[in-house]
């Protein structure tokens, strides 16, 4: 698992990520996919916001992203500023069966390009896509499914989900791809669940940064990697299942 | 005098208002002296100092000052003399408390020395020693013949569970000898009140009786020989008895504690009549045993005395809000499985359901507050240790008190003391701070959740549970202390840290290794012995021994104003980007500006309520000897209420509240008629002249800002916007309302809203009164000038150059434009049909009586009105009404001869009902340019928001004298000085000399002139409509104009002989107000509606 060797030529920086997004939209289960590739119940209790390590293999750099999980209440909202101040990137989490996290989500934005770092790369996830019927076609479908609610993305659910395994999709695709667009955000659908783009969505983070906003290895002496192990030997807690590894980021 | 002075000390304290403990620099911001008398000796909030004297402590021979390494019991004889202590003897309601920290709470003494105490206190918190005795725990007070002259006291204590028993268990009691010193006088006083004090005492030893029983102490204390008492309840002394106390009792040594204190509390009292010696002080720094803990921390941090006044409230909320929901239950039950899972007790449904009661208990009683993450996490490590009672009271001490502001929904006090933490780093430990500036790392992403969680999270359990120990003890600034230490200790390693990641991980390898020894490699033992742990402590307590609470308060005086303008900033981002789309015709800055205002009627109205209200209750305090409710919310800590930024504050203005603010947007929403202070007001007259000082909110029921009109449009404004029905609204109906009318260019989108705010049942059609109140309502708008802003110079041609060719002040042509009105509504009514009109017959019929205000002292002649020929008492009116809506179908036709003439009178006719679409109510408008011009821009400017420069005083008064203009020819007119005194009126300020004149020349105009302008145009709509039954209509409305002299006779007979019949007129119109408003009016409102009525009729009498 250590890639202490492969990261050793290359050359590597550190990059400070925050996570924002309501409650429950699955930011910490994203992170611990990230990090751990792993999907279970979080029983660590975060008090103001997680801080995790993983390191992003890039052909040509490693990047070694500096998460801050930020916690679910809604007042802990007023402390976002103080994690989100100087990040140089940030994931922006919707859950897509919910469309006023989509709403709550553009709010974050705005308030990122309000008051974060300039050159900040923001990415717009929405979560839970295995909740979607026909996870690997949705975005068609969803298109179809869920015109309605395009236009309002604040409004509740209009149609009930006819059958509990029905499709739960509530935001179109289209619709998050559109706003994510207009504000120059990537975009991205995830599943924490099953695994589905979470690598993805770092290792397009990871591009998208760009090389001079790059400060080279933060950290003096070297003692970064074992640290950044020591981290997630913490939070994962010995159920690493190998399905689902991703290539681009080498964890 | 003295209710001035003391308004004046408490409106200077919602300005600048001090946080709970907080000692800010200057003089006038400080808290109470009683507030610091309830911090000092944690008392509750009902607790006041009523007398203090200086006073010498004896404990009795067999108390014993034992330093906590003596184990022996030997030596006692030569301590014959027992131990004294000088300090101050304290007398509140209900306690009697001793400190050695002599801080005085007098009413003559300095705020400096009452607060003293939260200066040093080496080790024994801010009540040093002595005791904190409830009057209910004292069994005998014994006046000694002293030696000297002297006034000595012998206490004897309940030590031991107060009941019959006690006799045989606790022969001799516990004797407190105190001397006071003072003069005999002062003595006297003071035993005095003690002895009231004590009487009262007696029934409070029920609940004495109840809360020492569960207290460890007693069960510890059963004399080994007593068979019965031995088979009492172990009283429950947390999870700890069930699922084991964290830690290696061996190795904390728990025995050898419990010994210790065992020895302490048979010497020197225990629970409510433990008498605090620096042994006490010891025994808590070197950590509490676990059975004693939760008792000790109760003590120490006063949750023990809110218990004590109210041992039940507990099992009471539960039961209360049994089977309720809240959001704070459901954010909670998400928590659960996620606090201390290490603790074993948190793995089984006993523990969970332990916090899940307590946190829901607390959630009901502060709703406020509700429920924060990490409180989890802070009671599940109380429950370890204490009954689920005690934890709840014990947490509420922590929110209230302890941590003020941390837990709230903006966790203010969490960011306030991130930032005292931070400068507080930067003044000790210049270099580091500077390393984690240079490395751009972030100091509070670290340390937030040492304090958020108390340390639990961050240490080992046990060291956590030091760490509490001694911060229950000396308060707050421990947190700081320990935090500093921290990084002093980790200095070195954290100045090679230049990220996040490697400073937390440092960190966090610290804390894992707080048992290890400090020393490993020394060649002392001793020194090799001290762990990792203990050095902490030590750096913390004497290292960092000048980091007192007065430093705390300090701090966060100095940064608090900082922190909170960045909280409220962002929340206002915030929650105008959570506006919705409405918003978005509205531009940011305009949005800003109503969030501004909109928050801050919000909050000077609370402001004003609740210094009312303290004055209301200071006044009550005197026939008050136990405070109600703990939990209500207590003067001084809750003064500042109200600020977004503090927490939850009130989110939505009732119908004053938006009066308020609209006259703070509009200038024709300020009345004309400001009611005078010493009727409104039951503060003393001349508090209102501290009106002039604008940094003061002002006492009178309007604050500084003009006192707002109350006209029926809007209240029609409001229900409109009152979208959900709520009867509030809130920003975002407030920002909604204000995007129909002022986010569109749009002509006839402002013609259709103002129609549909008439059209009360929505069927599209304006009835007769519906008419006349939009008439009325055109009036009251335009009645300080329309905005000739739009075009200004276009219009004034357009007009001057229209069928009114008349020239004359732009209210003139206004009020025209509205007499044109009213005829061309009437002209181009619609009759409605019976049957439409079956259904709305009571309706009408109410708004009738509504209407009769109007038009009801035109007695032969006035077509409009609905009333009989005769002025008819107000009680008959309903009657009269009804009879006539009988009557309607029975209404001659025969008189009418012509089409037109039929059609007019029909208009006229109340039997015959009418109506107008908006179609041409749209017509109407347009046929008329001043009124277009008004549609178009005037009254969409006429509300300022950002763009444009608030509406100032010295504009509403120039404007004002308009109507008065208006009427310039009637003899006897006032309107220079009217103008310039209204003004003054509308900013609050009326000049004694020149006010009173002018004020009563306002009521009187206010209550007449609408009604006669609108009566006045019924006559000429009339007349002209007699006219053209007779004539046909050949011409078209040419000639309708009346004279300039005409209009000054009718206004001098408004002002004049008609005053009387105008006062009476508006008496049933104000209780028709209450009739049709109740459904949705609220009560205040319907009482000062009548009230400025009744005022009318007195002014002119
Ligand atoms: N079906 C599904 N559930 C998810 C996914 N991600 C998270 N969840 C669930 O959503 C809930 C909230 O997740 P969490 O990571 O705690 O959300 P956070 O509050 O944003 O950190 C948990 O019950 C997760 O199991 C996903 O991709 N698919
Ligand atoms: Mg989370």
């Amino acid at each position: 698992m250590a890639d202490s060797g492969a990261a050793a030529p290359k050359p590597s920086s550190s990059v400070k990520l925050v996570l924002l997004g309501e409650a429950a939209v699955g930011k910490s289960s994203l992170v611990m996919r990230f990090v751990n590739n792993d999907f279970q119940e979080n029983k660590e209790p975060t008090i103001g916001a997680a801080f995790l390590t993983q390191k992003c293999n890039l052909p040509t750099r490693t990047i070694k992203f500096e998460i801050w999980d930020t916690a679910g209440q809604e007042r802990f909202a007023s402390l976002a500023p103080m994690y989100y101040r100087n990040a140089q990137a940030a994931l922006v989490v919707y859950d897509i069966t919910k469309p006023s996290s989509l709403t709550k989500a553009q709010h974050w934005v705005a308030e990122l390009h309000r008051q974060a770092s300039p050159g900040i790369v923001i990415a717009l996830v929405g979560n839970k896509a295995d909740l979607a019927a026909e996870a690997a076609a949705g975005d068609e479908l969803g298109d179809d499914a869920t015109e309605d609610t395009d236009a309002a993305p604040g409004a509740e659910g209009e149609e009930d989900a006819d059958a509990d395994n029905a499709d739960q999709r509530r935001v179109a695709t289209k619709t998050a791809k559109a706003y994510a667009e207009e504000e120059g955000l990537l975009f991205f659908e995830t599943s924490a669940k099953t695994g589905k783009n979470v690598a993805e969505v770092f290792t397009a983070i990871a591009n998208a940064i760009p090389e001079a906003s790059l400060k080279g290895p933060r950290g003096a002496a070297g003692g970064q990697s074992s640290l950044g192990r020591q981290e997630d030997a913490r939070v994962n807690l010995g159920s690493v299942r190998p399905e689902g590894a991703k290539e681009g980021c080498a964890c | 005098m003295f209710n001035l002075s003391n308004l004046v000390q408490k409106a200077q304290q919602f300005i600048e208002p001090a946080l709970p403990l907080a000692v800010p620099a200057s003089n006038d911001q400080r808290p109470s002296k009683a507030a610091l008398f309830r911090h000092q000796f944690r008392l509750p909030d009902s607790q006041s100092p009523l007398q203090e004297i200086t006073a010498e402590l004896t404990l009795s021979p067999h108390h014993s000052t034992r330093s906590s390494s003596s184990e022996s019991t030997t030596g006692e004889k030569e301590r014959g003399q027992g131990n004294h202590y000088v300090g101050k003897l304290h007398l509140s309601e209900q306690y009697l408390c001793f400190s050695t920290q002599g801080s005085s709470f007098l009413h003559s003494a300095s705020l400096t020395s009452s607060s003293s105490f939260t200066g040093q206190t080496h080790g024994a918190g801010p009540a040093g020693n002595g005791f904190t005795l409830p009057l209910c725990a004292i069994r005998r007070v014994e006046r000694l013949h002293s030696q000297s002259y002297m006034f000595a006291l012998a206490i004897t204590t309940w030590n031991g569970t107060p009941d019959s028993k006690a006799k045989k268990t606790a022969p001799s009691g516990q004797k407190l000898t105190i001397q006071l010193a003072g003069s005999r006088q002062q003595c006297e006083r003071f035993c005095d009140a003690l002895k009231r004090g004590l009487r009262e005492g007696i029934k409070d030893v029920e609940n004495l009786r109840a809360v020492v029983a569960e207290c460890y102490s007693e069960y510890l204390l059963i004399d080994d020989k007593d068979e019965a008492a031995k088979e009492r309840e172990h009283p429950d002394t947390g999870l700890g008895m069930i699922f084991r106390y964290p830690g290696n009792a061996r190795k904390l040594r728990d025995a050898t504690k419990i010994r210790l204190w065992k020895e302490y509390l048979r010497e020197n009292g225990r629970s409510v009549t433990l008498v605090r010696q620096p042994t006490f002080h010891k025994l808590i720094r070197v950590g509490l045993p676990n059975r004693l803990r939760g008792e000790i921390w109760e003590l120490t941090s006063g949750s023990f005395f809110l218990r004590l006044e109210k041992p039940s409230l507990y099992t009471e909320t539960l039961a209360k809000f049994s089977g309720r929901n809240s959001l704070a239950i459901d954010e909670i039950e998400k928590d659960l499985n996620r606090s201390l899972p290490e603790y074993p007790g948190f793995q089984s449904e006993e523990g969970i359901g332990r916090l899940r009661r307590v946190l829901t208990a607390y959630s009901w009683t502060n709703e406020s507050v509700g429920y924060c993450q990490a409180m989890n996490i802070v009671v599940a490590a109380l429950l370890i240790y204490m009954s689920e009672s005690q934890a709840f009271f014990l947490l509420s001490i922590l929110c209230d008190r302890l941590l003020p502001g941390y837990y709230a929904t903006t966790m203010y006090g969490t960011l306030l003391d991130q930032r005292v933490f931070e400068s507080l780093v930067e003044k000790t430990m210049p270099i580091l701070w500077d390393h984690l500036v240079k490395s751009d790392v972030q100091l509070s992403v670290v340390s937030l959740p040492w304090f958020l969680s108390l340390y639990i999270n961050s240490m080992p359990l046990i060291f956590a549970f030091r760490v509490l120990d001694v911060f229950f003890l000396e308060g707050p600034k421990v947190l700081f202390q320990i935090g500093l230490a921290i990084l002093r200790i980790n200095g070195e390693e954290l100045l090679d840290a230049t990220d996040d990641g490697t400073f937390i991980s440092v960190l966090k390898s610290y804390f894992s290794r707080l048992d290890e020894s400090a020393h490993p490699r020394s060649d002392n033992p001793k020194l090799r012995a001290v762990t990792r742990f203990q050095e902490l402590m030590v750096v913390a307590f004497k290292e960092f021994a000048g980091i007192t609470q007065n430093t705390i308060s300090e701090q966060r005086a100095k940064h608090k104003d900082a922190v909170l303008a960045n909280i409220e900033s962002f929340t206002k981002r915030t929650s105008i980007r959570n506006l919705g789309p409405e918003s978005k015709r509205l531009s940011v800055d305009d949005l800003g500006f109503l969030y501004d205002k909109f928050y801050a009627v919000l909050y000077e109205r609370q402001q004003r309520a609740e210094i009312l209200e303290q004055e209301a209750e200071r006044k009550a305090k005197a026939e008050r000897t136990k405070a109600s409710a703990i939990f209500a919310p207590s003067s001084g800590d809750n003064v500042q209420r109200g600020r977004v930024a503090l927490g939850p504050s009130p989110t939505e203005m009732d119908y004053d509240a938006f009066r308020e603010f609209l006259a703070g947007i509009a200038k024709w929403a300020i009345t004309d008629s400001p009611s005078s202070p010493e009727q409104e007001n039951s503060q003393p007259s001349h508090s209102y002249f501290g009106n002039s000082n604008r940094n003061r909110p002002s006492t009178s029921p309007w604050g500084s800002g003009p006192e707002p009109a109350d006209h029926e449009f809007m209240r029609r404004l409001f229900r409109q916007w009152d979208v959900d029905m709520t009867d509030a609204l809130s920003l975002q109906n407030v920002v909604t309302g204000f995007a129909q009318v002022k986010g569109t260019k749009d002509i006839m989108s402002n013609i259709s809203y103002f129609f549909e705010l008439y059209d009360d049942d929505g069927d599209g059609r304006v009835d007769r009164e519906g008419i006349l109140r939009i008439s009325e309502a055109l009036l009251f708008l335009s009645r300080r000038g329309v905005s000739q802003s739009g075009s200004p110079a276009a219009s004034t041609t357009d007009v001057n150059s229209g069928d009114h060719a008349e020239k004359g002040n732009p209210d003139e042509q206004f009020l025209s434009s509205v007499s044109a009105f009213i005829r061309r509504c009437f002209e181009y009514a619609d009759p409605d049909h019976p049957s439409h009109r079956g259904d709305h017959a009571l309706d009408s019929a109410t708004k009738d009586m509504d209407n009769f205000a109007i038009g009801e002292d035109d007695e032969d002649e006035d077509l409009i009105s609905l009333s009989a020929p005769t002025s008819p008492a107000p009680t008959q009116n309903k009657d009269l009404q009804t009879s006539s809506e009988d009557h309607t179908p029975l209404s001659p036709h025969d008189s009418i001869k012509s089409a037109k003439a039929k059609a007019a009178n029909l208009a006229l006719d109340p039997n015959k009902p009418l109506y107008i679409t908006l179609p041409t109510f749209r017509m109407v408008i347009l046929a008329d340019e001043v009124l277009e011009h008004f549609f178009e821009v005037g009254f969409s400017s006429s509300f300022r928001l950002a763009s444009t420069s608030p509406p100032s005083h010295s504009s509403t008064a120039s404007n004002l004298t308009t109507f008065s203009n208006a009427g310039k020819h009637a003899a006897g007119s006032t309107a220079g000085g009217l103008g310039g005194v209204v003004g003054g009126a509308g900013a609050g300020v009326v000049p004694p000399s020149k006010g009173l004149r002018g004020m009563l020349d306002n009521i009187v105009s206010d209550g007449m002139r609408v009604a006669a302008e609108v009566k006045r145009r019924m006559d000429e709509a009339q007349k002209e409509m007699d006219r053209e039954a007779r004539q046909g209509r050949d011409d078209e409305d040419e000639d309708d104009e009346p004279s300039p002299a005409k209009d000054a006779d009718l206004l001098e007979g408004a002002e004049t002989a008609d005053v009387e019949t105008a006062g009476k007129d508006r008496l049933p119109e104000a209780d028709l107000l209450v009739l049709t408003g109740s459904g949705s009016a609220g009560g205040g409102r319907k009482r000062s509606a009548s009230d400025a009525s009744r005022k009318v009729l007195e002014f002119e009498r």
